[in-house]
């Protein structure tokens, strides 16, 4: 845990120190935006996904709910999103909140489709209200010049404190769930839910608060991502392929249920979705996202840990997709837990 | 009122289609107990082979299909050898990621292969409809649902009346015990993995006279198959078919009373409504 936090120190550390250095409009310094911006989604993602094994596949809803709300604001009221972004969080964890009523008690496949389905769910009433919010066309943040008052700058550079202070805090949220009493809770309800209820968690409470907390924190992640690109439309921040799977891809790819997860995944997913965009933006359309599904086969099948299980040492708690409950070519064990499953 | 029925109609005639493109994931949920996200993709390249079928061979959407059915079983049969067969074991998280990196990977691989333009083809039969009293019945939708409701037979025959349907059956309600009674239940597997993104590529073949195909074909799928075989029930072929249906009249009738652009806001509601509350009677005991 210690090094995960050298590390996410560390990356806030240098991103900073770029920003000071290097050209404040430059594509580097884009790219620095880019990956913060990557691994906080990914920590959000990590925090249900990884701790409490909640697969979902609709992050795409609060990641969009909070860009939404926060320019829709500004847009008709004038609100700086520094309050937008709060408002956001809180939309985003009413939406939770709903979607974890029939949800709640789903598992695995069945919760990560109803969130997928969630998630379209947003992308479709997002196109179907142009009053509110621009509809297919998309929507623009008000250009009023470099302003921290409202939260906008023409170049990368100052936007980069701004990812930079998210991404600590969601580091930190993380850190405070997995090592905390509440990470013990969302770890015994991912292990073995029946054993958990029977030991006295409230399984569905610590379920719900870690969904909240991180519908919030990917909400935040949503409302700066506006301010950042200053137009989007429902397709692209409600974007199954763009936000939820990325969002997962890069926990997965890094490490699963880890703090270092997200950041490796990060470090690695962004700069080559760059160099792929780049060099073959115009005669290969879909080469990125080709590869990345060719990287998540790979990493579930050859390196269930994740890319974090080549530099850590296996000391510690397990984390990431290893096979826990089953151990496979064990006839005997399979035919005892059906039993029991059936029962 | 000859509205309605007519909305009911069409309804039919398109879920019967649902029907036969979802019980492709009914099968392979129910044998390997994997829920397969990438099997929309197998529409998208059964679209694509009748296309190619009808666009260079000159053949019929309707006998393209059945080409489909023949690459999305070789195609499907594969995946399952060199990728699914790993995590049959492994937790979900794993499982869920694998077949989304699969439908990543065939999606992104069709638009790499073909472009992004979306391709149709011409029929002789594609803008006939027989008119019976004051309802209409397209031509091109009878035609598929025909083919939808002649290929579940087909499949109903396959799994009743065949050592190979016995076969799947005994290792889809207990595979060591099949495994005793000397069925090599990997074959098994492969076989129903196979036949399931078959079954599914042939819906797309016989799709083909009123959709145009493109690289997101499937996409578009994924949700309302999943909705199909919750409504229906897993691993039953007339399940698929009637949750089909249902899916086909809720799509068509929501279009009464709301723009069209809302059609799977309702389909995507009815899914989480239907997951929520009949997971148990509806999608077997695994859902739990």
């Amino acid at each position: 845990m210690k090094r995960s936090l050298i590390l996410v120190a560390l990356v806030a550390v240098l991103a900073i120190v770029l920003a000071n250095v290097l050209d404040p409009r430059g594509y580097i310094l884009r790219i620095v935006c880019l990956i913060l911006l990557a691994a906080t989604l990914g920590q959000c993602w990590n925090i249900v996904g990884g701790l409490a094994n909640q697969i979902s596949l609709g992050h795409a809803a609060f990641f969009g709910i909070g860009a939404y709300c926060s320019t829709v604001l500004q847009v008709k009221w004038g609100i700086t999103p520094w309050l937008g972004i709060f408002a956001g969080m809180l939309l985003a964890m009413v939406a939770a909140f709903i979607l974890s009523l029939p949800t709640m008690r789903l598992k695995g496949p069945y919760f990560a489709l109803a969130t997928l389905a969630f998630g379209e769910a947003c992308r479709i009433l997002a196109t179907a209200m142009p009053g509110v919010t621009g509809g297919p066309q998309g929507i623009s943040v008000p250009f009023v010049g470099d302003s921290w008052a409202m939260m906008q700058f023409k170049g990368a550079g100052n936007y980069v404190y701004l990812f930079a202070g998210l991404f600590v805090i969601v580091s930190i949220v993380f850190a405070l769930l997995a090592y905390g009493k509440m990470g013990y809770l969302l770890r015994a309800v991912r292990e073995n839910e029946e054993a958990a209820e029977v030991s006295g968690v409230n399984t569905l409470r610590v379920k719900l608060i870690g969904s909240l907390i991180s519908a919030a924190l990917t909400a935040a992640t949503g409302t700066l991502f506006a301010q950042f690109t200053f137009f989007f439309d429902p397709e692209s921040v409600f974007s199954v392929a763009h936000i939820s799977i990325h969002a997962a891809l890069i926990a997965i790819v890094g490490g699963v249920g880890t703090l270092a997860g997200p950041i490796i995944g990060a470090l690695l997913i962004v700069p080559l979705e760059e160099l792929l965009t780049t060099y073959f933006s115009n005669d290969a359309a879909g080469i990125a996202p080709f590869i990345f599904g060719l990287i998540l086969v790979a990493v579930v099948i050859l390196r269930p840990r994740g890319l974090v299980s080549i530099f850590g040492r296996r000391r510690g708690r397990p984390s990431g997709l290893q096979q826990r409950d089953a151990p496979p070519a064990d006839p005997a064990f399979m035919a005892k837990k059906r039993a029991g499953a059936e029962s | 009122m000859s509205a309605l029925i007519q909305t009911l109609v069409d309804g039919v005639l398109i879920g019967g289609v649902y029907g036969v493109i979802a019980v492709g994931l009914s099968l392979v949920f129910g044998v390997l107990k994997i829920v397969n996200f990438a099997q929309a993709e197998f529409l998208m390249i059964g679209m694509y082979a009748g296309w190619f079928a009808w666009a260079h061979l000159g053949l019929d959407p309707i006998v393209g299909a059945f080409l489909a059915l023949l690459i999305g079983f070789a195609l499907g049969a594969l995946c399952q050898r060199l990728f699914v067969q790993h995590i049959l074991n492994a937790p979900a998280v794993a499982q869920i990621f694998l077949t989304v990196g699969l439908l990543t990977v065939l999606e992104n691989g069709a638009l790499l292969l073909f472009g992004s333009d979306f391709r149709t083809v011409r029929t002789p039969y594609q803008t006939i409809a027989l008119e019976l009293g004051p309802i209409f019945l397209s031509v091109p939708y009878l035609v598929a649902f025909v083919a939808a409701v002649a290929m579940s037979v087909l499949l109903f025959l396959l799994l009743n009346r065949t050592w190979l349907g016995r076969a799947i059956r005994a290792t889809s309600q207990d595979r060591d015990a099949a495994c005793l009674f000397g069925i090599d239940t990997r074959l098994i597997y492969t076989i129903a993995f196979g036949l399931g993104t078959g079954l599914t590529a042939f819906g797309g073949g016989i799709i083909l006279s009123y959709a145009a195909v493109s690289p997101t074909a499937g996409a578009q799928f994924v949700v309302l198959m999943f909705t199909v075989v919750v409504l229906g029930g897993l691993g039953s072929v007339m399940g698929a078919l009637v949750g089909g249906v249902i899916v086909g009249v809720i799509q068509s009738v929501s279009t009464l009373f709301m723009p069209i652009q809302l059609q799977n806001l309702v389909l995507f509601i009815v899914f989480i409504t239907a997951l929520a509350f009949w997971p148990q009677g509806l999608l077997g005991r695994a859902a739990r």
